[in-house]
């Protein structure tokens, strides 16, 4: 026998492997433990009932109801869990990743049901609005995915959303003034909140393009340049002049027939219209990026810009457009915070959410399916966290309000694990 | 077509480039373009693709002049440029990455042709023998097809002029004998070739004409069926070079490396060191040949403790030593020759006298008390500096801005400067010029004459052949074959290092 032979016959399971095989028994152990948790919390609250309703048609119209109890949903939740133990323990391979969210659905519901300790919850609020909610989250998505494709690092979405929404209230309130026509004055100051939040990307670009200037620390800059102007125009003029700072509201949109169907139409077909446009811009977007000429060079930028530059295309250019278009986008999903939420600019308002976003798209893999899907998670966090702070659950409102937040440390550090974003995005390209 | 430069000139801040070079290459011929590092091969090549304009000079095609302002009208003009870094993107397939910059579209929007392009590509690929499945994502491919890819994307943008940069730099020595065959194929159907090249033997084997490029000027002309090795070297280093350093038969003492079934892992966790067996005496030289990536880069990271072993026994000198760091590694006595010398063997922004005292500056005399002594420090760099014979203006001057020759020697005399018993030097001469490679390898042999044991790692046949032992070829993670330097051949060698077993144990 050669030693080559030996070697192959010999071959150890080596450090890694054994690694591997002792994470997966851990983990196998870990969904044991929480299984059992799961029946002991069962075996305590089977006398809590779990009332969960529906609008059929409208909004106070009337209800469908699910009624369980608390015990009876901790008991899924136990089985789920279970269930991913014993298949986590038989083999190491498995991707449990995927898995997880079969055993955490059922908790999240279970845990719900345990806050809301017997009242009746109306889950068409929760789930209209965690599409609502996902909706900026997601386009900020979208515009982080157009930037780092293209290969610049975007972490000035928040900022440009911040000023979005600070230019689309003012600009609403004034057309409004000026006109009385609440629809030009919606569009007027969508639009001019979108252009200026363009200008900034432009600058973002311009800095890290053509002055290769870190594009964390650009981007950086302008977050903190967001917060200061914007602080600055509320507390010096809008809060003293409030007629600058009520634009019209954007209401949301029936779509005819859809709307009609029982129980879902009241989820999905009853809202404002960014949420309609969040849809037909991950199904645009999806389609460009993967499907044309504009979608393959963008990549090409993004993943290796020197194999791009080699045969001819214009790789700054590329950036330039990208994070121009990813300006246009991060102002829309601003706009909407001032304009749908809560008809008035607020200090900050953004709280977040332009990195939130920049989670959704790291928890997507860069693509806009999943980062709309990851949005969802997201919105769903939050619409939640309002429902339980409505329906006064005895739980600190502090504790409620970080519930967004602490799901998207969870999700990104611990769910997400290796994803490949695109090989070359942050570094500056030298162009001949 | 014919292609034609006149008195091209390129200068850069501090350097003339290209310095009135005039080339020509007739339809259907191979012109073997040779040079060294720095000889200004690179500019030119960029200049002849549009991503630099030259300061002066024209070009010509077909005798009409054309001026390429950037690497589309080159494009267009009909040269087509394979990069000795494959210009490809990883994640793409291969029909994106060949179609990539000339896609065609079908509607409005902008739509991909993707069934086009596929067809295309596979009509080209038949029609050339370019055998490659167009479906296959580039990364997945090995560099011999990637470098096939290359080659297609020149041809579908109707490339009649192909320009190949160190095309053979990442192939085994059967993929370069593919490439050959694929070349003199497509010189044949019209094609004109411009390959460049340092390794003597290529241009002889596959170049109609040979231009030989020094110091950005064309230093001469030869003929491949007349000319010699030794005087294309003597032509591209400028002076007579002894292309084979003189050394006298191995003295092999005690054994001071001992490795047992060694396997080691890679960054992606995959098993790169696959159950290595390996002995190495005191007083010989063991080349390691290879294709990059067959496990030479862990091998050499697990002797020297840049990365802990899965399984298996490393002794050096009667220590086992498997389980130790670097610097416990470093202070038995062990020179590490690192094979990226800009990222591992020096810190650029660092000065030549602080590069000189990375591994013992904390140790007497450098230092005491946490406090270095930089007179004792100082006065060992100038003598290193001496000793090795390094170019600099003085030993303040930072290691970055030396040539890649003297930056090695400054690895190698920081090395030497304490007392060896094994030296571990990694693609040693990666990069240098002709003369630099003379010399260290000359420091090589005498170390070994001085009684170390001392492996050479390398992907040169040449490097191999000229200055092993004993060579031990590896693919695919695992030694295949031990040869005793006086039967290797580039044929036998070729062989195995493209996973035949061949020798198993001959001279082991």
């Amino acid at each position: 026998m050669t030693a080559a032979e030996a070697a192959l016959t010999m071959r150890p399971e080596g450090l890694a492997a054994r690694k591997a095989l002792r994470n997966s028994r851990l983990r196998g152990a870990a969904f044991a433990v929480f299984a059992v948790l799961a029946g002991y919390l069962a075996s305590r609250s089977f006398d809590v009932a779990a009332t969960f309703s529906f609008w059929i048609d409208k909004q106070g119209g009337e209800t469908a109801t699910l009624s369980t109890t608390v015990g009876a949903m901790w008991v899924v939740a136990a089985i789920a869990t279970a269930l991913v133990g014993v298949l986590q323990l038989r083999s190491a391979e498995f991707r449990w990743r995927r898995w997880l969210l079969v055993a955490i659905a059922p908790w999240i519901a279970a845990l719900l049901g345990n806050l809301l300790a017997g009242k009746a919850a109306v889950l068409t609020n929760v789930l209209a609005g965690s599409l609502e909610l996902a909706a900026p989250i997601s386009m900020a998505a979208m515009a982080g995915i157009l930037s780092e494709r293209s290969g610049m690092l975007n972490i000035a979405l928040e900022g440009k959303m911040l000023v979005g929404a600070c230019v689309a209230a003012i600009v609403g309130s004034i057309v409004s003034l000026a006109t009385g026509n609440a629809v030009l004055a919606v569009l007027a100051a969508v639009v001019s909140a979108m252009l200026v939040a363009a200008l900034l990307g432009l600058l973002l670009a311009w800095l890290g393009i053509r002055h290769k200037v870190d594009q964390i620390i650009a981007g950086t800059v302008i977050n903190i340049g967001a917060v200061g102007i914007t602080n600055f125009i509320f507390l010096r003029i809008l809060s003293r002049a409030t007629e600058y700072n009520s634009p019209p509201p954007v209401q949301a949109v029936r779509i005819p027939v859809l709307a009609d169907i029982p129980v879902l139409g009241p989820i999905f077909f009853v809202a404002t219209p960014y949420v309609y446009i969040a849809y037909a811009m991950v199904a645009i977007l999806t389609y460009m990026i993967y499907r044309t000429r504009w979608g393959l060079r963008l990549r090409a930028a993004g993943e290796k810009p020197a194999a791009a530059g080699t045969v001819g295309i214009n790789v700054l250019q590329i950036r330039y457009r990208a994070l121009i278009l990813a300006g246009l986008i991060s102002g829309l999903a601003g706009s909407y915070l001032s304009l749908a939420t809560s008809s008035s600019f607020q200090l900050q308002m953004t709280a977040g959410k332009g990195f939130i976003g920049l989670a959704a798209m790291i928890f997507g893999a860069w693509h806009p399916v999943g980062a709309f899907l990851a949005a969802l998670v997201f919105g769903f966090a939050d619409a939640t966290q309002s429902l339980l702070s409505i329906l006064g659950v005895d739980v600190a409102p502090q504790i409620l309000q970080s519930i967004p937040y602490v799901v998207t440390i969870v999700v990104v550090a611990g769910v997400v694990g290796r994803v490949r974003g695109p090989a070359s995005a942050g570094q500056p390209y030298e162009q001949g | 077509m014919r292609l034609e430069l006149r008195d091209i000139t390129k200068r850069f801040p501090g350097v003339l480039a290209n310095d009135r070079i005039s080339i020509s290459a007739d339809r259907g011929k191979v012109l073997g373009m040779l040079g060294e590092n720095g000889a200004g091969k690179t500019t030119l090549m960029n200049i002849l693709s549009g991503l630099y304009k030259p300061d002066s000079g024209q070009i010509f095609i077909d005798e009409t002049e054309r001026t390429f302002g950037d690497p589309v009208a080159a494009i267009e003009a009909g040269v087509g440029m394979v990069h000795q870094h494959f210009m490809l993107v990883p994640v793409f397939d291969v029909v994106e990455a060949v179609a990539l910059g000339a896609e065609t579209t079908k509607d409005a929007l902008g739509t991909f042709d993707r069934a086009a392009a596929r067809k295309r590509i596979v009509e080209l690929s038949e029609r050339y023998k370019l055998d490659v499945d167009p479906d296959a994502r580039i990364e997945s491919l090995p560099v011999g097809v990637r470098q096939r890819v290359e080659i297609l994307k020149a041809l579908y943008r109707r490339s009649d002029i192909l320009v190949l940069d160190e095309p053979s730099a990442v192939l085994t020595p059967y993929e370069t004998e593919e490439l050959y065959a694929i070349i003199r194929s497509l010189a044949a159907d019209g094609t004109t070739i411009i390959f460049i090249t340092h390794k003597l033997n290529e241009v002889l084997e596959v170049a109609d004409d040979i231009v030989v490029l020094r110091r950005g000027r064309v230093a001469g002309t030869a003929d491949p069926k007349t000319a010699t090795r030794q005087e294309l070297a003597n032509m591209m280093v400028g002076r007579d070079v002894e292309l084979i350093v003189p050394k006298g038969p191995a003295k092999p003492g005690e054994v001071v490396l001992s490795i047992e079934q060694l396997f080691v892992r890679d960054d992606r966790l995959e098993m790169a060191v696959n159950g290595v067996d390996l002995e190495v005496r005191a007083g010989e030289i063991v080349a390691v040949a290879g294709v990059q990536g067959n496990g030479q880069t862990e091998l050499v990271e697990a002797i020297t403790g840049l990365r802990t072993p899965d399984s298996g026994a490393i002794s050096i000198g009667g220590k086992r030593t498997e389980k130790w760091g670097p610097r416990q590694v470093s202070n038995l006595g062990v020179a590490h020759i690192p094979e990226d010398r800009g990222r591992d063997g020096l810190i650029s922004p660092m000065t030549i006298a602080e590069n000189y005292i990375l591994d013992t500056y904390h140790e007497a005399p450098y230092s005491r008390n946490g406090v270095l002594n930089l007179k004792v420090v100082r006065e060992r760099a100038a003598q290193g500096v001496k000793d090795f014979d390094i170019r600099t203006p003085s030993i303040d001057t930072y290691a970055g801005a030396l040539s890649g020759g003297n930056q090695q020697k400054v690895v190698v005399a920081r090395e030497f400067s304490v007392p060896v018993q094994l030296v571990i030097a990694a693609q040693p001469t990666r990069g240098l010029d002709v003369g630099s490679i003379e010399y260290i390898h000359r420091r090589l042999v005498e170390q070994r004459d001085a009684g170390a044991a001392i492996v050479i790692v390398s992907t040169e046949l040449d490097e191999v052949l000229a200055v092993g032992d004993r060579i031990a070829v590896m693919y695919a993670g695992r030694i295949v074959g031990i040869l005793a330097g006086d039967d290797a051949t580039y044929e036998n060698l070729g062989l195995l290092m493209g996973g035949a077993t061949y020798g198993e144990g001959t001279a082991a």
